[in-house]
């Protein structure tokens, strides 16, 4: 049963975005648009996913006093692997989310779950993690790119909702919109996990 | 002292498998990827200019554009080019078909790694559209008092678009120039 509660865990309760503040430079930058969010979280899931199993298995053999080094080249090699064999042989994937992968390999996401749980647990339960903190941060990334492409850009999912006499707020597209929107949902999020305490 | 030389030691034997692993995955894959990058350049270049072969001039050594001669008549058609400037995070491709008076008959953009949702939209169709038709004294943005729209929230993207353009023409023309009076001289 743990292996659910791992996984549900980094929904609402750990969320990656909200509750941990992980890795939120990249993800700011890309959360101007729902398909950005999108594509941006199926690539960070992916990348966690894997990245959490190999810290996993060689937790036992790696010195406990350059372990942040050894995961930065496990992650950065294991990022650029994906990033080449995608654009060789899924062009249009890639061309789709290969603007995602570089961002990846900077995001703390990847590198505080290898620290905090994948280089302590074992193999199945880092994988439930890895699911769990990539699709929180999809979920978070998805929710903050709402927001931001229909006040900013008058649509969602490219598709317009807004009245067609709305005038798009752009700044809600530029960064200090990111700031903004994150801001707001953090304070919804504390304000909430108060009431219920 | 023999524990601080082991740990060098293992770090740099992950170094060593990580690096191995990566030079493998590369010489599998560039090869893939070259292949596939060069068949969306004819296939660009078919689509901005149909029907023509296409001649490669050399201009410097980052740098060439092809002259496009009508299959059948062997007519000149124009030019195409592929320029390159650095924008806001990224070297933006273009690629540029030009008439045989140096107009733009349509650009594309080939290769770009700008801030999603804002400098990456020089992709969309209803920023590149408006490059058709424009001599390259036109391609200026709105910002510096021309008459290209520039993106919303990345005037230094499509600055850099525009004036790679309007350099690389202009480049070409001085090259054309030169060689036609070369021609008269002799």
């Amino acid at each position: 049963m743990r292996f659910f509660s791992e996984i549900t865990k980094g929904l609402i309760k750990e969320n990656p975005m909200f509750v941990l503040v992980l890795g939120t430079c990249p993800t700011l930058a890309v959360s101007t648009s729902v398909i950005n969010a999108l594509g941006m979280g199926a690539a960070v899931t992916f990348v966690l996913i894997c990245s959490n199993i190999i810290i996993s298995l060689i937790k036992n053999i790696v010195p406990s006093s350059i372990r942040i080094p050894i995961y930065i080249v496990v992650i950065a090699a294991f990022v650029s692997v994906v990033d080449m064999t995608m654009a060789a042989f899924l062009p249009d994937l890639h061309k789709a989310l290969g603007i995602f992968i570089p961002l990846i390999v900077v995001n703390c996401i990847i590198l505080g779950r290898a620290e905090a749980f994948a280089s302590k647990n074992n193999v199945l339960y880092s994988l439930a993690d890895g699911i769990g903190m990539g699709l929180g941060a999809t979920l978070a990334l998805t929710i903050v790119a709402t927001i931001r492409e229909i006040l900013g850009s008058g649509t969602w999912l490219g598709i317009r909702v807004m009245p067609n006499s709305y005038e798009p707020m752009l700044v809600a597209i530029l960064a200090p919109g990111a700031f903004f929107t994150l801001g707001f949902l953090m304070a919804l999020m504390n304000r909430l996990k108060e009431k219920r305490a | 002292m023999k524990y601080y030389l082991q740990l060098g030691v293992i770090l740099m034997v992950f170094c060593v498998i990580a690096t191995g692993i990566l030079a493998y995955v590369n010489s599998v894959t560039e090869p893939k990827i070259e292949t596939l990058k060069a068949e969306e350049a004819v296939k660009s270049r078919e689509e901005l200019i149909p029907g023509c072969d296409f001649e490669e001039v050399k201009l410097r050594d980052d740098f060439s554009y092809f002259i496009a001669t009508d299959r059948e008549t062997k007519e000149l058609k124009g030019y195409t080019f592929t320029s390159q400037k650095k924008g806001y995070g990224s070297t933006i491709k273009t690629m540029a078909g030009l008439d045989p008076e140096f107009r733009v008959i349509g650009i594309k953009i080939i290769d770009q790694s700008e801030t999603p949702g804002l400098g990456a939209n020089c992709t969309k169709e209803s920023f590149t559209s408006q490059f058709a038709g424009k001599t390259p004294e036109q391609l200026v943005v709105d910002k510096d008092g021309g008459p290209i729209k520039s993106l919303s929230g990345a005037t230094i993207t499509s600055r850099a678009i525009a004036s790679s353009l309007k350099e690389e023409i202009e480049a070409i023309k001085a090259d054309l120039d030169k060689k036609q009076e070369q021609e008269v001289a002799e």
